[in-house]
Order: C-alpha cells, then structure tokens, then sequence
C-alpha cells in the first residue's frame, strides 16, 4: 500500500490524464493512452497498461467517475470522466505542477 | 481527506473483490482489441497485430498486481490467501488436525477454567468506584495462637468508626441468611448487616431511594432496609413503589428505603446479599442471640476502610496503629484482658483491600494455585507436543520450501505462511476451550463450595481480564506451537535438500531438536503423573480415615426454631413429636438431634475441670438428645444414653468420649463421677467412642455429650440426623412436609447429606486430587499422541531405508527394534529429566499432603512405570508397521 518511488511521474501522469478527460469525456483508457501519446507528440511511449492503476487512484480520491459503455469494436469497457471535485482539483494540481517545474528550471538553467 | 476517502473505497472494495477483477480484466480485454483493431487498420496481419497490441500495452499481469495494490489492502489478502492456504492443508489430514485442535483445546480450555476462577476468588476487584483506596483491616497480637485476625467485635467497630484517622470511612459488616416472613411462613434471604459508613464507603448511589447512613446505625431508630436489585425483580417485579414497603424480618417491619443497582455486591465478592440493614438490628436479625450485647466477646464483623485522599497505604496503617491502644481503653472494659493484649502489642493494621475481604481466598488460594500451576504444564505439554507433530509434519514439505526459497520467496514470508496454520490451530482451539471453559469453571466452582451452603458465590463469568488471560495464552501457544517447525522447515537452502533428498537418512543433529522436543513432554508428561499420584494417594488416604462413626447414609435436617413463639419445655415437647414423626417416615432407621453435626464446619469447646484432672482442660462440646450415638454407630462401652425426660430438675449429666474421660480421669473410671464446667457439676452417665468432630486431618479431639433437654438457652436450633435408606429426596419432601404442618412459621429444612460436609470439609484437596489426575491422564494420552505420531512420521519417511535392510537380510525383530529403539531412548531420557525435577519440586506439595511423603517412593516408581507402558504402547505399532514393511513395494515406492 502507499506511494512509492516513482510519486514524482505518478503525479505527471495523473494531471496528464485530469487534463485529457478535461479536454475530451467521457473516454475509455485505450482513448486516454492514445490521447496522452498524441499530445505529448509521441516523445511519451506509455506502458499503457499503467493507466489502469492511475485512473483507479483517481477514483478513489472521488476525482473522475466512470460508467460502462461498448467500445468501437463492441466490447464492455469502462468510460472516464471528471466529478465536480476533479474539475477543481485540476487548477490546484496544475498550480502544484507548474511550481515544481519553474523550480526544477531555475536549478538547471545556471548550469548552462 | 483523499487518504481517508482512498481508505473507504478500498474497504467498500474488500467485498466485491472477484467482482473488480472481472472488471479490469474486461477493460484490458477492450483495450487489447481496439490496439489490435488500430494496428490491423494499419495493414498488420492479425498475429503481428495482436504481438504489438501487447508490446504496447506491457505486462497484462504487471498491471494486475499493481491495480489490486492500489485497489485493496495486499497484507490482508496474503493473510486471507495464507489462511485459506492453511485451512486447505489442515482440511487435507483431518486426523492431525482434529488431534491438534483437541489437543489445544483440552490444555486452553482448563487453563481458561482455572484461570477464571483464581479470577473470581483470588484477583476481581469490586465493582466499586476508586476501589484502590478501599482497605481491609485487620487486629493482630504477636503471639503464635492469634494469626492475622479479621474478626471484630461491635465495641471495636464503634470506636473505629469515631477515630478513623487517615481514613475517609469506616464500615463493619457481617452477613448471614435473615428469615424474611413470605406468605405464610418464614424463607431465608441472604442478607447483610452494615454499619453506617458501609454506603458511603462503596460509593454507589441507589437505583431508587437511599441508601442507609449512620442516622439509622443508631439506637432508637426506625428499621430500615436496603435491598438489592435481584430482590427487586423478583419479590417486587421492579415496582417503583416499593420504597416504603414493609418487609418482616426476623418478625419484626423493615421499611424498604432504597434499592441498590444490579452489579453492587457488598464487600465480600463471593456473597450476594439481597437485603442491608444497619448492624444495630443485629439483636433481632440473631434473636434470641444477641451478639452487640455480648460486647467485646463476640467477634462477629468484618470491617473495611475507604483511606481519605492522598493518604498511602502505610501512612494510613501506621495511623490505625497510633489508634489502636487509645481504642482497647475506650472499648474494652476488662484490665485483665487490654493488659494481655498489650503484652502481645495489640494493634489494628490495613492490607490492600480492593477485592474486598472473603474468608474463601485463604483457604483455597494454594490449592488453586497449585491447580494453575499443573494446567500450565498441561498446556505447556500440549504446545511442545503439537510443535513436534508440526515439525515431523513440515518434514515432508521441506523439500518444497526449498524450492520456493530458491526461486526467491523470502523466508520471512514463508515463515509468516506457515505461522497462519498454527495460528488458525490455535484459534480453533481457543474458541472451542473457551466454549467448554464455563461450564468446567461452573463444576470446578461447585466442588469447591462443596458443604458451604448455597450462599457462597463464585461469579466465573467472563470479564475483561480473563479474555486477556486468553488473548496471551492463545498468541504464547501460536507462537510456541508453530515458530520453531517453521525456522527449521525454512532453514534449509535447495542445493542441501536435493543433495539429501528424501531417501537419506537424516544426520543426527537434524534429529537432535525433535528428540529434546519429545523428551521435554515426557519428562512434563513425568511430573504430571507423580503428582497427581501423590494427591490422589493423600485423597484416598483422607477418604479411608475412620471417623469413628459410620458416615454412610446419614444425613443432616437443620431446623431453624429461634424466630418462632415455643420455648423451654414446650419447643423441647414439639421437637420430641417431631422426632417420633420422622421415625416412622419409611427408610428411616434411626433419627437423633444435634446441635453441631460433626464435619459441619462448626464446633464448640468449653473448659472443664475434675479432681483429678491437671487444671483446666479443653473440650469439645455438643448437645444431643437421646439415642444419638446409636443412629451415628459410635460404641457405648459403658455406662446409659440420655433420655427424653432427663430434665433440669433431675440433676445435670454428661457423655464423655474415651479421649475426654482420660483427661478429666487419667487413670481411672469416669462412670458415676463429678465434672465441673461454668460452675456447674454435671454427673458423667456414659462412655462413648472418640469421634472426628472438625476435620478429618486432626485426630478425634477429647468429647463431651450435654442433654438436648437440659438446655437452659432460649429457643435452641437442633439439627436432626438421621441413619436412611435408600435415596434421600423423599425423605427430605417428607420432612418438610411434616415441619411445615407441624410448624408452619419456620423456614424449611435444609437437608445435607452427611459425605457431602465431608467432602466439603477436604474440597481443596478434592478438586486438586481431580484435576491433578485429569491432567495427568490427558498428558499421558498428549505425550502418546506424540510419540506415536512422530515416531509415525520419521518412520514413514525411512520406508525405503528400512526396505533396503530387509532386501539384505535384516529379520522383522531387528527392525522393530530399530524403530523402537528411537523413542525409547527419548522415553528414558525425558523420564530422568522428569524425575530430577519431581524429586526436588514435589516438596512444595508437602503442606497438601495427608500421611503421604512428597518423595513416596511407589507412587514415583508406579508413575515412572505407567509412563514406561505408555511410551512402548505408542512406540511399538509403528514399529511393527515398519517391521510389515513388503521390501520390493518399499524400494519400488521412491
């Protein structure tokens, strides 16, 4: 139970898909995965079954909820999108996000 | 928040678990297709396609595991997995499992039964408010006759209770059953006389009403009664206009003025009044005794302190003792006595006295301890011996443990895994001891009270500190039955394992630790044995003592006349026709009274002198009527029986037993001679027989007979004994019968079977003698389990070995003996152990022990060899299977 090592790319990919399902919902995780790849303009190649694990977290944090549907080739699959509580979160996540990304550039930009 | 939510949604998860997995499968299968459906629109052809689709996606049970991680609580569901795991292996040998649950059960469920009654006799406090500050007092003389004396006089209370220096209150109490008037005639009610800082000590308020105070402990006042809640409910169906009601105790009105809550008990924790007057009522509750005017000669009350605030123990203690020699002036009016009481330094003192006072705790607190201290051994022995059973057990799974180990299981893990098995042993155990616990602690507590009558209460219910007794005892046996099989079977590394495989025979150190193991519990299993054999051989000794009378077939009618209208020669006409009345019931064959019944508990003494005899000399005292000695069967060597008209008028006589008559007449004929008692000359009519009068250890003290009709006393109580046959249930409805016709006012007779006061009289040597050869009998069977199963085991995995050495010659006898050989050597072994520890610790049994040394020789001798029997018994089937052993089966088998 916990968080481990990897909380750094966890929090990446949890904001990824907040923002994804922000832009487009509801959707399933191979729409997510692909999405995510398309966006990041393929320099991101997922292990795309991680996303299951991260969309679980999600929902029990009560972030996004999900229903079931048929996808485009007729199989049960569950359909992601955001709660309220989600659609909040996503301004203080990204705050959060940025903060930690204009720090990290201000360590690497001396360097230089 | 988040964290609390996740916790919710993984908790709510716990239950559909098999359902959420469907679900993500369903998700991945959908995932997988619309990769495949991509790539194949892509011009793949379908394997290429489904090969990249997978590439993509990763690991399908990589993601499992890490969703099931995120989704539940992975520790518990190793224990629930580890645990059906577990269920599923004891499922698969039900014959080792049963025996392993019985096993423990018998051990846990004896301790637990021990354990709660040592609980209610020796360790519950009251259910009082702040009970530490309570304290029990005590008077104490530095001479060896007076012990620690919990006994008080009312001049004693009544002073304490004005000078209670150090202490915020003093109370003196003395319970004893009231005759309460109920319809037509008089029922005994448990009851209690308190003194007035009794409440206001113990701290808890009335459900109804007040509670008594030192107003109405005072000469003059009103007669007022609390009751208790139980009362309540069953005289008054809980009606909340019983304040005011009137009760007639003892003939005379109470006014109810209060009802105490349900859990309130008093101070003595093994009593259950239903009605508290004030000790000042003492003179009618005991009419026509009356022990407040005897003053400082009757010691008839318990008393107990509340110390003030912040005052310890000690500082409260020495105050009682700065106390004591201004409170011998103020209540004792005899110099003689205060100055002999100075001179042994007379002094109160207080001991802790939060469990309240009960005089049951001195007398059974040994024995009940050595009882606990022989089902630990029992327990112990059960614990070692399911330990070598699981470790001849995990033997066989060695091999497969290696191989988990080598392919990277930790060993932590599987030691965690096969902890569960013994655990859920241990648990099933637990729970069917501490279903069997009550009703054994409910017969333990039975035997226990015996002859004390039907007041004494032992509550071994289940209370906070028993379930912690068991909590421990169930993780102690977990881990002692199970962490020592599961180092070893886990301690052995895949490259040894193969190279010794199962064939081989293992290497003598190997064998070393199961060996120790099983001698430990024969050398338990030892000690068990003696000693019970030594209690059992004291008990039968105790029971073959001739009393002096024939006990068989007696029994005991105590009548209760002290509340009712006769007196003198009348009580003593209505007592004669109810003795005639008696006579020819059917089955009677002789019937006398008797004011003390011998082994009662009760006795008399008096000084008497002669002529002739050396001063004063001590003697024990009865009043009996006629024809008494022929219905106990104690021989009349000379002289003539009382008879009904002996009367006052024609001149005092006494009966003096052989014992008596040599004291009082050393050296010469009693018959027709002069005694001299309380200045009175009595006439000796009679010799008779010595007879044990008090207990059964102590010889026939020196006796003396008085005549039933020429008793002075007010309204004496007799009991009648009488000689029966057959069963005794008609005799008593038949005896009551007849008192409440001739006497419908007093209270029914209580019946008692004369062998059970006597077995009442040696209860704690009864019930240690009982268990002690419980246990011995249930550690003989443990210890044959053992060796049977073990031996069982190890031979079963030589199979082929033995094969080997019949295929070259060996004859069934050698191999018997080759297996034999392996437990008897763990049989004397364990045996000298045994003995060792037997022969230095059965000292402490001495003081238990009637005429029977602690190092009897036959009866270690008999142990040693029943032990001996035991051990060949279980040794020698497996060791005739082994020898059956068909050579070709056995070596075609591996």
């Amino acid at each position: 139970m916990g968080e481990n090592k990897s909380d750094v790319l966890q929090g990446t990919l949890d904001l990824m898909v907040l923002k994804t399902l922000e832009a487009m919902s509801p959707l399933h995780g191979y729409g997510i995965a692909r999405r995510i790849e398309q966006v990041s303009g393929d320099s991101l190649v997922l292990n795309q079954g991680t996303i299951y694990p991260a969309l679980l977290r999600l929902e029990q944090r009560g972030w996004i909820k999900s229903e079931w549907g048929t996808s485009e080739t007729n199989r049960r699959a569950r359909f992601y999108s955001l709660s309220r509580i989600g659609r909040k979160k996503i301004a203080e996540e990204t705050e959060n996000w940025e903060r930690i990304a204009s720090t990290m550039a201000r360590f690497l930009a001396p360097s230089n | 928040m988040d964290f609390l939510r996740i916790l919710l949604s993984r908790i709510a998860d716990l239950a559909g678990s098999q359902h959420r997995d469907h679900d993500l499968d369903d998700d991945i299968a959908a995932h997988l297709d619309l990769l495949i459906h991509e790539h194949m629109a892509n011009g793949m052809s379908e394997s290429a396609a489904r090969a990249a689709a997978h590439r993509e996606f990763g690991g399908v049970t990589q993601t499992r595991e890490t969703y099931r991680i995120q989704r539940g609580f992975p520790r518990l569901e190793q224990f629930v997995r580890d645990l059906r795991y577990a269920s599923r292996q004891l499922r698969r040998s039900p014959g080792f499992t049963i025996t392993a649950v019985l096993t423990l059960t018998l051990g846990l469920g004896a301790n637990i039964a021990v354990f709660s009654l040592l609980n209610c006799i020796l360790l519950r406090p009251l259910p009082v408010p702040h009970v530490d500050e309570l304290a029990v007092i005590r008077n104490q003389q530095n001479n060896q006759e007076h012990g620690p004396n919990y006994s008080f006089n009312a001049p004693f209370l009544r002073s304490l209770e004005n000078h209670h220096d150090g202490f915020e209150s003093i109370a003196g109490y003395s319970t004893r059953p009231f005759q309460v008037r109920s319809e037509s005639s008089n029922v005994r009610v448990p009851g209690a006389m308190v003194s007035g800082q009794f409440f206001q000590m113990l701290e808890t308020a009335p459900v109804l009403g007040r509670w008594l105070t030192q107003r109405d402990d005072r000469e003059g006042q009103a007669n007022v009664a609390v009751i208790s809640d139980s009362y309540w409910k069953t005289r008054f169906h809980r009606d909340s206009a019983v304040i005011g009601q009137v009760l007639t105790i003892a003939n005379k009105p109470f006014t109810i003025v209060g009802v105490m809550p349900s859990g309130f008990v008093g101070a003595d924790p093994m009593y259950r009044p239903e009605i508290y007057v004030p000790v000042w009522a003492e003179p009618i509750i005991d009419a026509p005794y009356n022990a407040i005017e005897s003053g400082y000669h009757s010691w008839w009350m318990r008393v107990i302190g509340r110390r003030a605030p912040g005052i310890s123990l000690e500082k409260a203690n020495a105050a009682l003792g700065a106390l004591s020699d201004g409170i011998l002036d103020e209540s004792i009016p005899d110099a003689k006595w205060i100055k002999d009481a100075r001179t042994h330094h007379f002094r109160f003192a207080a001991e802790p006295g939060s469990r309240g006072y009960s005089y049951m705790r001195d007398t059974f607190q040994k024995p009940l301890e050595v009882v606990f201290v022989l089902c630990s051994a029992m327990l112990l022995l059960a614990c070692l011996n399911l330990a070598s059973l699981l470790m001849a057990r995990a033997a066989s799974r060695e091999r497969e443990l290696a191989t988990r180990l080598a392919m990277g299981a930790s060993r932590l893990r599987l030691v965690q895994q096969l902890l569960v098995e013994s655990l859920l042993i241990a648990v099933l155990g637990t729970a069917a001891g501490l279903l069997a616990a009550p009703a054994v602690s409910r017969f333990l507590a039975a035997v226990l009270i015996g002859g004390n009558g039907a007041y004494v209460m032992l509550d071994t219910s289940l209370d906070m500190r028993v379930l912690a007794f068991v909590a421990a005892t169930a993780m102690f046996s977990t881990l002692l039955v199970g962490l020592v099989p599961a180092l070893r079977a886990t301690s052995k590394g895949l490259n040894e394992q193969i190279k010794t495989g199962s064939q081989s025979v293992h290497s003598r150190q190997r064998r070393l630790l199961p060996r120790v193991l099983m001698s430990l519990q024969v050398a338990l299993a030892l000690i068990l044995v003696f000693g019970a054999g030594l209690l059992a051989t004291s008990l039968q000794r105790l029971h073959s003592i001739d009393l002096g009378f024939q006990q068989k077939n007696l029994v005991d009618l105590a009548l209760e006349m002290n509340k009712q209208s006769r007196d003198g020669d009348a009580l003593f006409a209505w007592y004669h026709q109810y003795l005639d009345a008696l006579s020819r019931l059917p089955g009677v064959k002789a019937v006398a009274y008797v004011s003390y019944p011998p082994m009662s508990g009760s006795v008399w003494t008096e000084t008497m002198q002669t002529n002739v005899s050396r001063g004063e000399q001590k003697i024990y005292m009865n009043s009996i009527s006629a024809g008494y000695f022929r219905t106990l069967k104690i021989p009349m060597p000379a002289g003539r029986d009382f008879q009904w008209n002996d009367n006052t008028a024609s001149g005092l006589k006494i009966i003096l037993s052989e014992r008596a008559a040599q004291k009082l007449f050393p050296g010469q004929s009693a018959i027709g001679q002069s005694v001299s008692m309380s200045k009175k000359n009595y006439q000796v009519v009679a010799l008779v027989g010595d007879i044990h009068y008090a207990s059964l250890r102590k010889e026939a003290p020196p006796e003396a007979y008085l005549c039933m009709t020429q008793n002075t006393d007010h309204k004496p109580n007799y009991e009648a004994i009488a000689r029966i046959e057959g069963s005794a249930v008609p005799f008593a409805s038949a005896a009551r019968q007849l008192a409440s016709t001739m006497a419908p006012e007093i209270p029914a007779p209580i019946l008692t079977p004369m062998m059970t006061d006597i077995d009442g009289s040696i209860a704690s040597e009864r019930i240690m003698a009982m268990l002690a050869v419980f246990f011995a009998i249930c550690a003989l069977l443990v210890t044959a389990i053992g060796l049977y199963g073990t031996l069982a085991y190890s031979t079963a995995r030589r199979t082929s070995e033995i094969g080997i050495r019949m295929a070259l010659g060996a004859r069934p006898t050698q191999v018997v003996g080759l297996v034999f050989r392996e437990n008897a050597w763990i049989a004397i072994y364990g045996s000298l152990g045994g003995f060792v520890v037997a022969w230095f610790t059965a000292k402490a049994l001495t003081s238990l022990l009637y005429s029977t040394s602690a190092r009897d020789p036959w009866v270690l001798l008999a142990s040693v060899g029943v032990l001996g029997f035991i051990a060949s018994a279980a040794s020698l089937v497996p060791a005739i299977r082994a020898a059956r052993v068909d050579p070709s089966t056995a070596l075609r088998a591996e």
